[in-house]
């Protein structure tokens, strides 16, 4: 049994304070802090392990991660959803069906010679890649979160994550799950590599290339979208840089594109001319350009300022910000001397610190999995529409930008989702569960319409006319090329055939035998040992009391031994009102 | 003030819930989900009769909608020099007059404006303004233009309205994440997108636990006191804003689904106490770098239908006089497109302000299109502070400059 040191912040004074945490210091609840911080919480006896290797051993391998073995990790498996006729696939729908009207065929589908809807199997394939990539790229971000839990190397999971919140790209837009899934490679190896080189490296990622238009910056016309987001979201942030920097910057980029999963650069597109940028002069190209940006102290400021919010807590001030920098700056911007600074230091362990993160909701979904003590990530619930219940898509930020993070992930609406996934995880609806990869959306009606013998025209027609939006009548006119409404649903029918199917079993944990084990005999043993483990922060002593009541309410003794036959759904609904705690969401 | 228009048969239902919405402060930390106390109801009814009905929505398009093509100039044969390929042709716009024509998607707003009830501001902007969107919204939620403040000016409009922060539930934000314009002192904005979605599932068992959930008095820190309040008025607001959703008769217009104003409108029909609306359009659309006419047409069709929609719900419910919507964007487009089809980051825009208490028409002066500044753009004539000033003072009768930090010149577009 795990020692149960008491919740233990430091002093205030430690605030703001790098130098390290003395070796007196360190304690399991300090580990427990640090795994919560730095990973995804642990398992008492993951704790444990990172207790007995101190201070300095502990922050090692955390950081040093390359050489601990990492069996469960497993390669993505994909459906076979992409064909090379889906290469240069069609920003738009109009561009699609203009594309055949033009050559006769578009994306491999030729259009019919004649009958109504010729260009109909256009249209159906044009959904069917929009579906088939949607629909992979959640399996895609599933695998990813298994990922997180299963991993041996906790720290290059979470850097990943903050890596993918922070070069933001999203698959509504890049439209392919294999640049999504080439990103998330990207950031898994680069993720406490060197920060300019992953910079670079995501300056040529097609995805990232694609999302931010890099297609049409081009000599003569540059396009300004990618140089400005570079400096403002991903380097040095306003206020360090001119507008005339921003032209300039997208010049020197101009000609980089890439050829389906491949960087390239047209000579011919790219201008080589000389650009003044940032105050120096030269024939600069991208590469040069992220160099003269990494040359900056505004850089390395913003970016430990970044690292440090998401892993320690949302406030620092700017003093402090400063010197973070100057430790990145110091160390030729290699991520893992910051990493180890950050996580010895007085400061992490600071009162300022203990509570001083919200989680974010897939931070949160894998450690409630840590918690229970469940080895993969549930199929029911769903991962995704949990996370979005939450406030996150992985692999779908809301913007550039990224998510905001810190408070932001917790508005009224947000807070009451994660207390109703925390059910949804414990006592999952098994019986009422509808798998969301196979409802076609709100489009599952055109389906059953079309199977009951209606013609694609009146399947596609609305009951009440009266209630249709001026779009949605133009998109039913009768006499037609093509039908879109019924291309989404047919679309989301072809990419379903295929689809790899996810495993749909509900997470597999034993709340009778944590708390038998715990050796707990009474239910309030029972409560101050789900709360100890769970709970960074401690609960409320009126919280605490309801919780001890409710159990003993419920198995109707506070005796386990007494209980303990039939006490599991008892724990699991205390368990839920446990992750339902405001103290819950903040390690 | 307008008067207020409102059928009988549905008044007795109207006031239950108006006892619901503004005595959300009855679901207490320990009071247990039930009726509203005697006690709540009377405090809130006492201090709605305090305010005005006089209602703000704020329908905020974000992305940097491209002015140009949407109010077009198309009487100024600089437009289509500027535009040759992307400039929307005269047969196709709905014209204001010699000068100007809405963007042919606009039938919605350009029936609004023909009835009088649409004023459009141009030339709106800031001096020194931010091409970067998050900077530039953020100027504009704070009102504070290459400075800041802690608090979002609709924040500082409810402070204004109502210094103690007494009123519950005075800001509504319909809103993945908290919008900055809406932070507010004293008053906690209620944020959120489904209402059907926006309840504690709990077993019949768990339900009286749930209240002491939020029972810590003394935070361990910053982000612990701002989870434990968010907890805690979630609670009081479920419950009222679900049964307000549920009553709304208006709920299958698919205009106003697509756009989340249809929350607004249950809202507004179940008689909340809520006198701050903030809608916040997300997904980037109207940032049409590239290929623009496609997409721009679809969100200007979108968001026009779903603006007309409202208000007719609006006059439906009989609070047609009472509400009077604004639309802004974080900054308008470059003149010149570019060579993909589309537009970058500009400088001044077109702003609306829509209700029947409007005088319809055009206020601002239109930029000049030969006289560009900042690397071709458009020079602002108006300071979005002024539309500000304009709501805040000439519409919800509070004090714009305590809010504002300064006194600006307002637009007499307001009905006396």
């Amino acid at each position: 049994m795990a020692t149960r040191t008491r919740w233990s912040p430091g002093p205030a004074t430690w605030k703001d304070d790098l130098s390290p945490l003395p070796a007196g210091e360190w304690n399991y609840d300090r580990a427990a802090h640090l795994l919560a911080h730095a990973g995804f919480g642990g398992t008492p006896s993951e704790i444990e392990k990172v207790m007995a290797a101190g201070l300095d051993g502990a922050v090692r391998s955390l950081v040093h991660y390359e050489r601990i073995p990492n069996p469960r990790m497993q390669p993505f498996v994909e459906s076979g959803l992409w064909d090379p006729t889906l290469d240069r696939f069609p920003d738009s729908r109009p561009e699609a069906t203009d594309r055949a009207s033009k050559d006769g065929a578009s994306m491999g589908v030729d259009t019919k010679p004649q009958g109504n809807r010729p260009m109909q199997p256009v249209s159906d394939r044009f959904f069917y890649w929009l579906r088939a990539t949607m629909l992979e790229t959640r399996r895609l971000g599933y695998w990813w979160a298994n990922r997180m839990l299963q991993t041996t190397h906790p720290v290059e999971q979470k850097m990943a994550l903050l890596w993918h919140g922070h070069f933001a790209t999203h698959e509504n837009k890049v439209r392919d799950y294999r640049k999504m899934m080439q990103q998330i490679d990207l950031f898994e190896k680069e993720a406490t590599g060197n920060v300019r080189e992953l910079t670079i490296k995501v300056a040529q990622n097609p995805a990232m290339l694609y999302f931010l238009d890099a297609q049409y910056n081009v000599k003569g016309a540059p396009n300004e979208n990618f140089a400005r987001e570079v400096m403002e979201l991903f380097t040095m942030g306003v206020g360090n840089y001119s507008e005339q920097d921003v032209r300039e910057g997208a010049r020197a980029f101009t000609g980089w594109y890439f050829d389906d999963l491949t960087f390239k650069v047209d000579p011919g597109k790219h201008d080589s001319g000389p650009k003044t940028f940032l105050g120096r002069t030269g024939n600069f190209d991208g590469v040069d350009v992220v160099k003269i940006i990494f040359d900056q102290p505004a850089t390395a400021e913003f970016l430990a300022g970044k690292i440090y919010r998401f892993l320690v807590r949302d406030e620092l001030s700017p003093d402090l910000r400063r010197r973070l920098g100057a430790v990145l700056r110091d160390n030729h911007y290699e991520i893992k001397p910051l990493l180890s600074a950050i996580f010895s230091s007085k400061d992490f362990y600071s009162q300022a610190t203990y509570g001083g993160h919200i989680k974010g909701p897939v931070e949160h979904m894998v450690a409630m999995m840590k918690h229970l003590g469940a080895e993969a990530i549930p199929g029911v619930p769903d991962f995704n529409q949990s996370t979005i219940a939450m406030g996150q898509h992985l692999l779908n930020p809301p913007s550039v930008a990224g998510w905001a993070g810190g408070k932001a992930w917790i508005t009224p609406g947000l807070l009451i989702a994660r207390g109703n996934i925390a059910r949804d995880v414990l006592i999952p609806d098994m019986t009422g569960f509808r798998d969301w990869n196979f409802t076609a959306g709100s489009d599952d009606v055109l389906g059953r319409r079309l199977r009951d013998g209606l013609d694609i025209g009146a399947a596609t027609a609305v009951t009440d006319p009266s209630k249709m939006s001026t779009f949605d009548l133009v998109a039913l006119e009768r006499d037609e090329l093509f039908n879109t409404r019924i291309s989404g649903y047919i679309g989301w029918e072809q990419a379903a055939r295929k689809l790899v199917p996810t495993p749909r079993q509900a997470a597999q944990f034993d709340l009778t035998r944590m708390v038998i084990d715990s050796g707990a005999t009474t239910t309030a043993e029972a409560i101050d040992y789900l709360t100890w483990r769970m709970l960074r922060v401690p609960p409320a002593k009126p919280t605490r009391d309801a919780f001890v009541t409710f159990l003993t309410g419920e198995l109707g003794t506070d005796r386990l031994d007494r209980a303990k036959t039939y006490m599991e759904d008892a724990l699991r609904m205390t368990v839920h009102l446990v992750m339902s705690t405001p103290e819950y969401q903040i390690v | 003030m307008p008067g207020r228009n409102r059928s009988d048969d549905s008044g007795v239902s109207r006031r239950d819930m108006m006892r619901l919405g503004a005595g959300g402060l009855g679901f207490g930390l320990f009071g247990g989900v039930g009726p509203v106390p005697f006690v709540f109801s009377q405090a809130s009814r006492a201090t709605s009769a305090t305010l005005s009905n006089k209602i703000l929505v704020v329908f905020e398009w974000f992305g940097g909608n491209d002015g140009l093509n949407t109010i077009v100039p198309y009487g100024d044969a600089m437009y289509y020099k500027h535009r040759p390929t992307i400039g929307i042709k005269e047969k196709d716009l709905l014209k204001i007059d010699a000068q100007f024509g809405w963007h042919k998607s606009m039938r919605g707003m350009k029936t609004l404006y023909d009835e009088g009830k649409v004023a459009i501001v141009q030339g709106v902007g800031y001096d020194r303004p931010s091409f970067s969107h998050f900077t530039s919204m953020s100027f504009w939620h704070t009102a504070a233009p290459n400075s800041g403040n802690e608090y979002g000016w609709i924040g500082r409009t409810a402070s204004a309205l109502d210094p103690a922060g007494a009123r519950p539930n005075m800001i509504v934000n319909i809103s993945d994440s908290q919008t900055l314009a809406v932070k507010a002192e004293k008053h906690v904005p209620l944020v959120f997108t489904d209402p059907a979605k926006f309840q504690r599932d709990v077993f019949a068992q768990e339900k009286r636990v749930v209240d002491v959930l939020p029972a810590q008095e003394t935070p361990v820190g910053d982000a612990h006191k701002y989870v434990l309040e968010v907890t805690r008025s979630a609670a009081q607001a479920s419950e009222v804003v679900r049964a307000a959703w549920s009553r709304y008769t208006g709920r299958n217009n698919p205009d106003l689904r697509l756009l989340d104003l249809d929350k607004v409108a249950a809202l507004i029909e179940a008689d909340f106490p809520t006198k701050l609306y903030y809608v916040p359009l997300r997904g980037s659309l109207f940032d049409t770098h590239v290929n623009q006419a496609s997409p721009h047409d679809r969100q200007l069709e979108y968001c026009s239908d779903a603006i007309a929609g409202f208000f007719q719900e609006m006059h439906r419910i009989g609070r047609a006089d009472d509400v009077v919507m604004y639309v802004h964007s974080e900054f308008g487009r470059r003149v010149p497109e570019n060579t993909s089809l589309g537009t970058d980051h500009g400088t001044a825009q077109v702003n609306f302000v829509i209700g029947n208490a409007v005088k319809g028409g055009l206020y601002g002066k239109a930029p000049s299109l030969s006289n560009l500044v900042l690397g071709d753009n458009l020079e602002s004539t108006v300071d979005f502070r002024q539309v500000y000033a304009t709501l805040i003072q000439g519409w919800l009768d509070a004090d714009a400059a305590s809010v504002l930090g300064q006194r600006f010149d307002t637009l007499p577009m307001f009905r006396v």
